[in-house]
């Protein structure tokens, strides 16, 4: 894969949720393009062209972050923390996948810069349709910041 | 005057004496002439007299100048005694008059003094009386002063008693308030516990069941061809009962969270919050769209958004149980009884049997079945648990197919004292 056209970065460390998460986008067309990283550790090289990631082309960033909160080793918040004080990258859109609407740490994801998140709905067609809309969303959004 | 007399009686004489009586004439002549004679000696005589008379005189006369000369100093004196006398007798008006005002002014105070004197003898009285009460009421003090001694010692050894209750009691007192501290710490504790068990369920049971519906919908959507009939009903059966434990446990995390959810007070327009839950309904297709019958509504204190789930979860009920009737009529009221508001929603629907009516209000309690009416169970314990977090009341009262009545109350809440 060619790692400098990728558009969505997909942390998500449950092959399941990153399963059907990655065929909710499918259907959006933006599959092709997108990137699913298994954990916190493994963003951060890809963001700072580390690891397995030292050959990429540290000027193309993603347009959209999708960060998972609950994840071994490194977390989503601890990503989210990175990417959000770090000048070069705090513009990415970061969007907050969580399972759990009593994720107490929602609102510390916005105090932090967080720009959306979902709460992954138990029933399969909202959970499509959700992640279907949200990369949409920010997508079209930060495709026009670019222009 | 005695010379002219005998020169008329001459003259007289004469006459007669022509017819010659010149004798006559002559005797008479010497007779005047003695008689003259003898008057001259007579007035000699008197002449004497009248000198001695004279001397007599101007002596008597000189007397009476003297006398009236000592007359004249007489008067003087007496005119000036005369005057010293109406001086003083002026003098004896004025002292008079001064004795007569002064004579008065004494008898007035006489008068006053009389009248002051019986004022003193009157008061003197009273105070011998007042002395006599005084006595009395001394006497009284003296027994009551006694009295208070006596109770005095009485309170002091309750005082003492007091102070040894209430040196336990306050020994008690901390004792609670560390009991209180500990138990609150211990409730926190728990709360979070609660709070991070709610989490790890919501999040760790949602995820297989999200995988388990989310891959039965792959299945669906990319294998049906490859599935017969009953392979694709068993497909449904599992999305429909892997989306409905999703749903349980949302409303389970939702009704546990109201346990913990702050309740605010602010003031509640209960028309406008029903008019706004009523518009919020969405109604599939063939579904029966209500009839209102609207009673104005008191209006309240309390949390908006839990009164409003109270409001969403009675009136989608009364839909939701209507749906097998032809029409579906709701009559949504409210009115003050014993000093609580009191609100109702009415419908003609199925209603229920109140012989489970002590089940209506459990969690996850039914009393239809999931084919005739779907649900979780979990509406009108949320309603309750509200309800009670506002420290009011539910109730309800039902016929079977003829429909039912829920009622909740709110307490009113008088603004001074809860701010």
């Amino acid at each position: 894969m060619n790692y400098d056209n990728v558009e969505i970065l997909f942390v998500e460390d449950s092959a399941d949720d990153a399963m059907l998460t990655i065929r909710a986008l499918g259907k959006s067309g933006f599959t092709n393009k997108l990137l699913h990283v298994k954990d916190g550790t493994e963003a951060i090289d890809f963001l700072y062209c580390k690891g397995i990631y030292t050959t990429r082309n540290s000027k193309t960033q993603p347009r959209l972050i999708l960060l998972d909160l609950k994840m071994p080793k490194v977390s989503g918040m601890q990503v989210l923390e990175k990417v959000k004080s770090d000048p070069d990258l705090k513009s990415i859109p970061v969007v907050i996948l969580t399972s759990s609407s009593e994720d107490p740490d929602i609102a510390r994801c916005y105090a932090l810069g967080a720009n959306s998140y979902i709460v992954k709905p138990v029933e399969s067609d909202n959970f499509f349709n959700a992640i279907k809309e949200i990369g949409l969303y920010w997508m079209v959004l930060s495709q026009s910041d670019n222009l | 005057m005695d010379n002219k007399k005998a020169e008329a009686a001459v003259g007289h004489n004469i006459e007669p004496a022509l017819t010659g009586e010149k004798e006559i004439l002559e005797a008479e002549l010497l007779f005047a002439n003695k008689e003259l004679a003898f008057q001259d000696v007579e007035i000699e005589s008197r002449a004497a007299e009248l000198i001695i008379a004279n001397k007599e005189l101007v002596y008597q006369n000189e007397e009476k100048e003297k006398r009236a000369a000592e007359l004249f100093i007489a008067n003087k004196e007496l005119v000036f005694q005369n005057e010293e006398k109406e001086k003083r007798a002026a003098e004896l008006i004025v002292a008079n008059k001064e004795l007569a005002f002064q004579n008065e002014e004494k008898e007035k105070r006489a008068a006053e003094l009389v009248v002051a004197n019986r004022e003193l003898a009157y008061q003197n009285e009273e105070k011998e009386k007042r002395a006599a009460e005084l006595i009395i009421a001394n006497n009284e003090l003296a027994f009551q002063n006694e009295e208070k001694e006596k109770r005095a010692a009485e309170l002091s050894l309750a005082n003492q008693e007091l102070k040894t209750a209430q040196d336990a009691i306050r020994k008690l007192n901390d004792e609670l308030e560390q009991k209180v501290i500990q138990r609150t710490t211990q409730l926190e504790t728990a709360n979070k516990e609660l709070g991070s068990f709610s989490y790890s369920v919501s999040h760790d049971l949602r995820a297989p069941i999200r995988a388990i519906n989310g891959y039965t919908k792959i299945l669906e959507e990319d294998y049906a061809d490859k599935l017969d009939s009953s392979g694709l009903a068993i497909l449904h059966s599992i999305l429909r009962n892997s989306t409905k434990m999703g749903n349980l446990i949302d409303d389970l995390l939702a009704f546990s969270k109201l346990g913990r959810k702050e309740v605010t007070h602010c003031a509640i327009d209960m028309n406008e919050l029903v008019r706004l839950v009523k518009d919020e309904l969405l109604f599939e297709t063939g579904e029966n769209i209500p009839e209102y019958i609207m009673i104005d509504l008191p209006d309240a204190r309390g949390d908006q958004s839990l009164i409003k789930q109270v409001w969403i979860n009675l009136i989608s009920n009364a839909i939701k149980y209507s749906k097998h009737k032809k029409h579906t009529s709701i009559e949504i009221g409210g009115f003050l009884k014993d000093g609580k508001i009191v609100y109702y929603v009415k419908d003609q629907g199925a209603g229920f049997d109140m012989q489970y009516y002590d089940k209506l209000f459990g969690v996850f309690q039914r009393l239809h079945s999931q084919e005739e009416f779907d649900g979780t169970g979990i509406g009108l314990a949320i309603v309750e648990k509200i309800v009670r977090r506002h420290n009011g009341n539910v109730w309800a009262e039902s016929t079977v197919n003829e429909g039912a009545c829920f009622y909740f109350s709110l307490p009113v809440i008088d603004v001074e004292k809860s701010y």
